[in-house]
């Protein structure tokens, strides 16, 4: 059993006695760090979470968001990182099915899917290979199979991910506003769970993620088997019980299992349940302790009021879904559990779903400091090098072309999908309530996009959790949306260990301290620990997923791609400074570790990102693209490869505060965007830009076929072709297809 | 290397047996059983690859065979058991 002797003694006076062998069962699986978020639950209130658009924040099993018109966007974001580890086509498919689960729990049905991905180093790693490809296979098979698209991602690969991998899935839904299922019930529903039988697959998942990650051998028992055609069941199954209004609390089965679920509806309506065991559909013989915990995939708890359980059973005979009437609702607030006519636990949900917290030490780890009084600055290259360090950048494959994953992903089913992966900075969807079931006539565009960047936040992780969120809320700018809410996935080692807790108190406080500033609401999240392998804890992860409102009101606009067109003018809006810390230039190119990680000036990003948007309503600019990983020159390289046309660039231009060019061409500092604009429309945008307080500065021009850098006088031109070479390195290192 | 005779093998890789195999459940219920076969109680499914291979023995064929699968991952032994067998033709 995996509780501490604290928490055994905690458990011990809650109830006053022993607790039998399931109380217990349950209470561990409860009481995992997974489930339970006894060390960060203190943090996670630094987060503000209230907006005009928020209608339910953190603490569901998906945040709401009020968009208008009666439509209502739910979001959540979930990772199987062990499970993908161990076992990586099953781990990500079943990640998938996990998140869908959790946008139906809130009577909303799932309509799209970001992945964010994490492996070590694919070039010479024939097991991040490995895990790479089937990752991907998962996601794209069990995603493709239910109809729900995956639209949007991004992949980091760093050595720190060696033998192990981040698999971060996040869903959105779309609900009418008077379908939503808040959790509710009385006494004497029905409790019922539906799926797939349970049997002894997942058995310990909870406490699996919830401790370092040993290996596959030992890990067996973790494997879960992914059933996307019984997931397709019970999303069209469960939507018609919304639209019936036939269930009052939908919840799904994930880590720890019933217990779990149990625990964690009946503390939440504040009810107790009467559960006969005997009556769960099962797969294979197992002990009650089994049933408990078991992490069967694909099946859901449904509060069924007795009147209408006919309705219920005849949507699920339909379905051909098997499901089990398990017990009711009682008054008393305790979970009792019989099996064979006896009780075997009697217990009240609130000790099992409120795990004490645990106060966690956090101290600064070593390795920072050691950074900072080792951070030196590579050998200048030779001006006629920059071409090969560019081209090599664009090869690393953190920076390529991500064209070999998405190509295996559908991004179209639903037919919302109005911008596509590789168009843009993010995706866009087109939203309406014909879809949801409703009548409503009027269009919503939402823009999503999920960033991390584990280099910044390894080195730094206050300033580098901060630039992944500014980083996402100018990416859903670059098509034209104003951020309205985020929800945040939190990836490091074990907390037990005081300089890892460091990071992620540091990584908290600056994701909190930017929403705060930006206004813009946490509306759910994730947190997991024990990401580690035995060479150690992960860089520290954190990932930002945003979510974007292009028209707000009626004066939307959504930027559909990369159109640059020839003679367009290249502006960049921001301002270029030495912040090479984390960079891909110093990591990857040198392999140097500089403390000067690019910090966000609040101020400022907000500046940039306004000026960007009302270009946009003005309809100014003909493309945008945010300047990140590999800097400047990485930017300006991927808009030409997007608009098929080369550049000739005037670097002198570029408004920088750096000493160096390597600096100014490859610093990662945030807050900077690189636009398009038609030479026509050149003083109205310099016009529109007098009012926002930020640098700018015209660039250079589009045309041709190659890029061309310049720099006072000397020059380097590098040909569209190799550009696209060494851009599609992905494809090449995972051969084609899947 | 020439006048190495080939030999035959085949590769069987199918999930262990406490794992669950919902493919091979869906194939039974909803083309089996409702297409009258009542009498069928389980069906799993499996992969086969049929491989030739040059080597001096039959169980020098396996090895490389089995080296093969495990190298390449062909198959991932926490999910699946994979057996190695000389096919006759």
């Amino acid at each position: 059993m995996s509780l501490t002797e604290e928490e055994l003694r905690y458990l011990n006076d809650a109830l006053a006695r022993e607790p039998t062998s399931l109380e217990l069962s349950m209470v561990s699986a409860e009481w995992s760090e997974h489930c339970s978020y006894k060390s960060s639950r203190p943090y996670l209130k630094m987060f503000s979470t209230e907006g005009k658009h928020v209608l339910i924040g953190p603490g569901y099993d998906a945040g709401v968001l009020d968009i208008g018109d009666g439509m209502l966007l739910t979001v959540h974001i979930e990772s199987h990182n062990h499970p993908s580890a161990v076992e990586p086509y099953g781990g990500a498919a079943t990640g998938i099915g996990g998140v869908i689960r959790d946008i139906l729990s809130m009577g909303s049905r799932p309509i799209a899917l970001l992945d964010a991905l994490r492996f070590g180093d694919i070039r010479n790693d024939n097991h991040a290979r490995w895990l790479f490809r089937n990752v991907v296979r998962g996601i794209a098979d069990y995603g493709n199979c239910i109809g729900v698209p995956t639209i949007a991602g991004e992949v980091e690969f760093d050595d720190s991910f060696t033998n192990y991998c981040l698999v971060d899935v996040a869903c959105i839904g779309i609900a009418r506003k008077d379908r939503l299922v808040m959790l509710k019930g009385d006494v004497d529903d029905l409790v019922i769970i539906a799926g797939n039988r349970t049997g002894r697959d997942g058995i310990h998942g909870a406490s699996f993620a919830s401790r370092t990650f040993e290996g596959e051998e030992e890990d067996r028992s973790a494997v879960q088997i992914p059933d996307p055609f019984m997931g397709k069941l019970l999303i069209d199954a469960t939507m018609e019980c919304v639209e019936k209004g036939c269930v009052k609390a939908i919840k799904d089965l994930g880590g720890g299992g019933l217990a779990c679920c149990l625990s964690e509806t009946a503390d939440r309506l504040g009810k107790g349940m009467f559960i006969n065991l005997d009556a769960l559909h099962l797969r294979e013989e197992m002990s009650v302790e089994e049933m408990m915990i078991s992490e069967s995939q694909e099946r859901m708890l449904y509060i069924v009021e007795p009147s209408r359980f006919e309705e219920f059973k005849v949507i699920m005979d339909k379905y051909e879904i098997p499901f089990s009437v398990l017990g009711r609702l009682t008054d008393d607030a305790h979970l009792h559990i019989y099996y064979g006519g006896n009780e075997i636990a009697r217990i009240k949900a609130s000790i099992v779903a409120n795990a004490p917290v645990i106060k966690r030490k956090a101290v600064k780890p070593p390795y920072i400091e050691y950074i900072a009084s080792n951070s030196r600055k590579p050998e200048m290259p030779e001006y006629d090098d920059i071409a090969d360090i560019l081209l090599r950048l664009l090869s690393n494959p953190s920076i390529a072309s991500k064209e070999w994953v998405y190509r295996q992903y559908d991004h179209e089913v639903g037919l919302r999908t109005v911008v596509k992966p590789g168009y843009a900075d993010a995706a866009v969807l087109r939203l309406n309530l014909d879809y949801a079931g409703g009548e409503g006539s009027s269009y919503r565009y939402i823009a999503v996009k999920v960033d991390g960047n584990s280099k910044h936040c390894y080195i730094d992780p206050y300033n580098g959790s901060m630039g992944c969120f500014s980083e996402a809320c100018r990416n859903v700018a670059c098509v034209g949306a104003e951020p309205i809410a985020m929800v945040d996935h939190l990836q490091f080692g074990s907390p037990e260990d005081e300089h890892v807790f460091w990071t992620f108190v540091e990584s908290v406080r600056g994701l909190a301290d930017y929403g705060r500033y930006m206004k813009i609401p946490c509306v759910g999240g994730k947190v997991s620990f024990y990401n580690e392998t035995k060479n150690g804890a992960i860089k520290p992860s954190p990932l930002v997923c945003v979510v974007g409102l292009v028209n707000d009101g009626d004066d939307g606009k959504v930027m559909k791609g990369h159109a640059s067109r020839d003679g367009d003018i290249l502006m960049v809006i921001g301002l270029t400074k030495d912040e090479m810390g984390g960079s891909e230039y110093y990591e990857y190119i040198h392999s140097i570790l500089n403390a000067d990680v690019p910090k966000v000036d609040l101020a400022y990003d907000k500046s940039t990102r306004d000026a960007v948007l009302a270009l946009i309503r003005a309809g100014l600019v003909t493309s945008v693209h945010d300047c990140s990983k590999g800097g400047l020159a990485v930017a300006i390289a991927e808009m030409c490869i997007a608009s098929g046309r080369g550049a000739r660039v005037e670097l002198s231009n570029v408004p920088h505060t750096c000493t160096r060019l390597d600096d100014l061409l490859f610093s990662e500092s945030h807050s900077r965007f690189l636009l398009s604009i038609s030479r026509d429309d050149l003083d109205a945008v310099n016009r529109l830009l007098s009012d926002h307080p930020v640098d700018r500065a015209v660039i250079g021009e589009f045309n041709g076929n190659s890029l061309s850098l310049e720099y006072k006088g000397s020059g380097i031109n590098i040909s569209m072709d190799s550009m696209l070479d060494s851009y599609s390195s992905i494809a090449r290192l995972m051969g084609h297809g899947g | 290397m020439d006048g190495m005779p080939v030999y035959r093998i085949n590769v069987l890789i199918e999930n262990k047996p406490y794992i669950s195999d919902p493919e091979g459940d869906t194939i039974r219920k909803d083309l089996v059983v409702k297409g009258g076969y009542h009498n069928v109680k389980s069906i799993r499914v499996a992969k086969m690859l049929k491989v030739e291979v040059e080597a001096n023995s039959a169980e020098d064929a396996k090895d490389t065979v089995r080296r093969m699968c495990e190298d390449l991952r062909l198959y991932n032994p926490v999910l699946s058991v994979c057996k190695i067998v000389e096919s006759g033709l």
